[in-house]
């Protein structure tokens, strides 16, 4: 018997109930434990309560952590080329996000991560939106002069090339920076947005229903020295339960991003979609900063987001 | 081995590791590793300084140094003795006003520094000589000064306040805000039990003249003259603009909770500069140095609890005590009674950063579970963790006390504290009967949760 | 915490006995107070950056996404390159609720086991520091924030930090075995 440890940053819940991250890494252990008749066994260690979040990935990579489901973006310091993972504008929609992991650019990134130490067992993407406090932002134009927190270097590059201010402070704060007005916007995805409960503080929305230049990839992943030193059937049973379940994760997303809607709406907040139009105009300016930064970085992110761009 | 016993050997050889009188910081890493090298895979040795270093790279907990340093700029310069002197000439002619001015000096510091034993020595080493020279029992003094000093880390800002906002992943800034409201309620029960207290003892001096026996210096009459006291105002007034500009930096959306404590450094450390003349390197730098040395000493243990709570966890310990507790099916407030309990024993030998980061994993989730408002508690735990400050056989408190009067005996200091014990009692139960002495401010202010 | 009372610099414990490791202790001290000075202007420095942002962001209305990560990698700076100073004056708290309780004799083998024990811990902390840096700098891995300084900076910072640290615990231990044993000493 095998017990392995999944870790992750969202808040706990049970495989029926709470964030859908959480009920997906309980699904994926039963569902393995279940096929595996016990022969693999997992502990869930949801908010960060094994680990600092940024910890995760190197932890896995040393083989200090079996699982981890984390928003691949994070590791950005560590293995650059991950960066793809949240770069705006690049995905769109989740026909084509959900369209990467067999394609090159798919096939691609889990070679250089598996390089890395690290095997993509699931490939989970979430739409994100803005929250604001003034008015909705939908145009580039909407952000000029606005205080907004991107959350991710990429994201800060293409807000502050449309004129806007952009503000960095740690997520527990973001509440209350809304809140006092040290900062007017927030990107980030529609789960969060959710759990944040920023509709209290927010008077207009911009969903992801509609596309977004905002689509992160958040896959549950492994540890390659743990997943090689398992028998084969189990390795393979891990990868198929994991393939399995991208499917309840598109689902749980599109929800998410219409449950948003919903909150933001009975909060009376002003709740908009994206239009294709005002989504190129961002995808113009992604791809003059954060897209020219990522693949200046070296040959093998130029590559990564030139088979990226395959995908548009 | 079964989680929970593995648990009960990590607390037994924490215990003794702890006892043998080894630093804390050290103490926590040495337990940490060793349970890592007996029970869990070698990599994860390869993971302690990446996970150090994680916990100590985040801007809130390292806006702790800087909240250390405001703090040290005005108790340790003349500025934390024109406070205290300001504010007794105002309040000496009231019964009992020295005892108050003691305590409203403590709250006014309190204000400005985030740790209790810093409150303490910096109006303690004026305080108590003073209230000494017009009477006051000893015990009573020390008493003053050890309780008031307490409320170091209730009213904004607050170093153990920061490590549990992260701890419970709640906005720093609400937790501030709640905290004034219990400030100003153990304020007002200070303030009255000294002014019972100084009567009374004022009576019995009385009697004791007037049956022919010595007269105790609180029936000299000491009088300030109008002018005297309005020329003491100005020199309150750059504290309250330090306090008011900090207040409407975070809370007027200028300026996040680690920006405003950068802030609040760099404007005590001007006021010294431009009201007191304290800016050559040779001045500020026993002030600098203090801070560094405490905020380092701090920082270390907050850095290697990570490594502590991190096996804990891995090791399922926190979690299977966390479920124990919760199969105990408690009623809500006999688990919050069993919680606070526990921490008061901590209390007994771990200053209050320690309480925090050693229980946090542990009691925060049947606490969420059982429905408390994690901001709510936060400030129940702070008062509680103030008691520890002050209660023996290791109240921090007790020893800056000891540091600044050391020819009061322990026994005086220690009965002097005690009434002060039993209000800090009494402010809890109010704070259960009526939460909103906490939440009701920052929901007025930040909106309801 | 600290006890509140500041510890004049200049009052620092008494030397060791043992010239060789009385000398190397005052290099130490030396090269610790140089580093404590640099920390106190880092501190100083980490406050105006911090002011430096909130004025910007409102007067200029340029706000700065560097000023939290430079506070950061200063602060661990700071924290890290005074340790050892600390531990010189016994700065770093402990629970002495023994002390008072221990024959003298087996008080003072419970001082050396402690400082003994501690060494090794720091010794590994440091070791393991400097595989840290040694990784991130061959990796050239960074913060994965906007501003994305290298991670060497501050992992470079903390191995030196308990290098010097683990040093003074080290010479402080063999303080206490070389010391002569009637000399009655606090630290
Ligand atoms: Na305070
Ligand atoms: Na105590």
């Amino acid at each position: 018997q095998t017990a392995l440890k999944l870790s992750h940053q969202f808040p706990g819940g049970t495989v029926t109930e709470g964030d859908f991250r959480d009920r997906l890494s309980r699904m994926f252990a039963a569902e393995v434990e279940k096929r595996s008749k016990g022969a693999l066994k997992f502990s869930i260690y949801p908010g960060s309560s094994l680990m600092k979040t940024n910890a995760q990935f190197s932890a896995m990579r040393k083989g200090a952590l079996d699982l981890s489901l984390v928003p691949l973006s994070y590791a950005g310091g560590e293995v650059p080329e991950v960066n793809i993972g949240l770069m705006p504008g690049l995905v769109t929609s989740y026909e084509q996000a959900y369209g990467w992991k067999n394609a090159e650019v798919g096939k691609e990134l889990s070679r250089i991560l598996y390089d890395k130490g690290i095997v993509m067992v699931s490939w989970i993407w979430q739409g994100g939106g803005m929250a604001s406090r003034g008015k909705p932002v939908v145009d580039p134009d909407d952000a000029k002069g606005m205080k907004i927190r991107g959350g991710s270097r990429e994201m800060d590059m293409m807000l502050k090339a449309a004129g806007a201010a952009v503000v960095t402070l740690p997520s527990n704060e973001i509440y209350a920076a809304m809140q006092t007005g040290a900062m007017e916007g927030a990107l980030t995805s529609s789960t969060s947005l959710i759990s944040f409960r920023l509709e209290e503080v927010s008077k207009a929305l911009t969903t992801a229903r509609g596309g977004s230049y905002w689509f992160m990839l958040e896959p549950l992943m492994m540890s390659r020295t743990v997943f090689d030193k398992l028998p084969k059937d189990q390795q393979q049973l891990i990868l198929t339960v994991g393939a399995e379940l991208e499917a309840f994760a598109l689902k749980s997303s599109k929800e998410d991003d219409q449950q948003v809607a919903v909150v933001y709406q009975k909060a009376n907040a002003k709740v908009v979609d994206m239009t294709p139009a005002s989504l190129q105009k961002w995808q113009a300016i992604a791809r003059a900063t954060a897209w020219k930064d990522f693949s200046e970085k070296n040959a093998s992110c130029a590559n990564l987001l030139k088979l990226a761009e395959k995908t548009l | 081995m079964s989680d929970l016993t593995l648990g009960a050997l990590y607390g037994a050889v924490t215990l003794v590791v702890m006892f043998s009188g080894m630093p804390i910081a050290f103490a926590l890493g040495i337990v940490a590793t060793g349970f890592m090298y007996f029970f869990m895979p070698p990599s994860s040795l390869d993971t302690v300084t990446q996970n150090v270093y994680e916990e100590m790279a985040s801007i809130t907990l390292l806006s702790i140094p800087l909240f250390i340093l405001k703090g040290a700029a005005i108790g340790k310069s003349p500025a934390g003795r024109d406070l205290y002197s300001a504010i007794h000439t105002w309040m000496h002619k009231i019964p009992g006003g020295l005892g108050i001015a003691n305590v409203f000096a403590c709250a006014l510091f309190a204000a400005m520094a985030g740790s209790s034993p810093a409150t303490c020595s910096a109006i303690g080493s004026a305080g108590i000589p003073e209230m000494r020279k017009r009477g006051y029992s000893p015990g009573f003094a020390a008493g003053i000064i050890a309780a008031g000093g307490t409320l170091g880390i209730l009213l904004p800002p607050s170093i153990t306040m920061i490590l549990y906002a992260v701890a419970a992943e709640q906005s720093l800034g609400r937790l501030f805000l709640a905290g004034i409201g219990p400030g100003i309620l153990l304020v007002l029960l200070f303030a009255g039990y000294a002014v019972y207290r100084a009567r009374k003892e004022y009576r019995m001096a009385l009697e004791i003249y007037e049956k022919g026996g010595q007269k105790s210096a609180y029936l000299e009459d000491e009088h300030f003259t109008l002018k005297q006291k309005v020329e003491m105002l100005p020199r309150v007034l750059p504290f309250i603009v330090l306090l008011i500009g900090v207040m409407v930096a975070l809370y007027g959306g200028f300026a996040t909770p680690s920006e405003t404590a950068g802030l609040g450094a760099l404007l005590a450390l001007a006021l010294l500069a431009v009201i007191y003349g304290v800016w050559k390197p040779k001045d500020l730098s026993p002030i600098l140095g203090s801070s560094i040395k405490e905020s380092t000493m701090l920082l270390l243990i907050i850095g290697m609890s990570l490594l502590y709570s991190y096996v804990m966890s891995y090791l399922h310990i926190s979690q299977s005590a966390a479920a124990w507790v919760v199969s105990l099916h408690l009623s809500k407030w006999v688990l919050l009674a069993v919680i606070l309990f526990m921490v008061i024993v901590f209390g007994f030998f771990l200053p209050p950063v320690s309480i925090i980061l050693m229980t946090a994993p542990i009691i925060l989730p049947p606490l969420r579970e059982a429905g408390f408002d994690l901001i709510w508690f936060g400030i129940v735990m702070t008062v509680v963790m103030e008691m520890g400050l002050i209660h023996p056989p290791v109240g921090l408190n007790i020893f800056v006390i000891k540091n600044i009067a050391p020819d009061i005996p322990l026994k005086d200091v220690i009965w002097g504290v005690f009434p002060f014990l039993l209000l800090m009692v009494l402010a809890v139960l109010l704070l259960c009967v009526f939460p909103s002495i906490a939440t009701g401010l920052p929901d007025m202010i930040m909106g309801a949760k | 915490m600290s006890h509140g009372v500041d510890i004049a610099p200049s009052r620092g414990p008494a030397p060791p006995d043992n010239a060789v490791i009385a000398a190397l202790t005052a290099a130490l001290d030396k090269l610790n107070r140089l580093l404590m000075t640099l920390s106190m202007i880092a501190l100083v420095l980490t406050a105006l950056v911090l002011t430096y942002s909130v004025v910007s962001r409102y007067f200029f209305s340029a706000p700065t996404d560097w000023q939290d990560e430079a506070s950061v990698f200063m602060l661990v700076g700071v924290t890290f390159f005074t340790t050892a100073y600390v531990q010189f004056h016994r700065g770093h708290i402990g629970i002495e609720a023994v002390a008072g309780l221990l024959p003298r004799r087996v008080n003072a083998v419970r001082l050396f086991v402690v400082d003994l024990a501690s060494t090794l811990f720091c010794a590994f902390f440091t070791w393991k520091s400097w595989m840290l840096f040694h990784e991130a700098w061959v990796d050239g891995q960074t913060t994965s924030s906007t501003f994305a300084p290298p991670l060497w900076i501050p992992y470079s910072m903390m191995a030196a930090g308990m290098t010097l640290l683990t040093l003074q615990l080290l010479l402080q231990t063999l303080a206490r075995m070389t010391n002569k044993p009637d000399s009655e000493r606090a630290a």
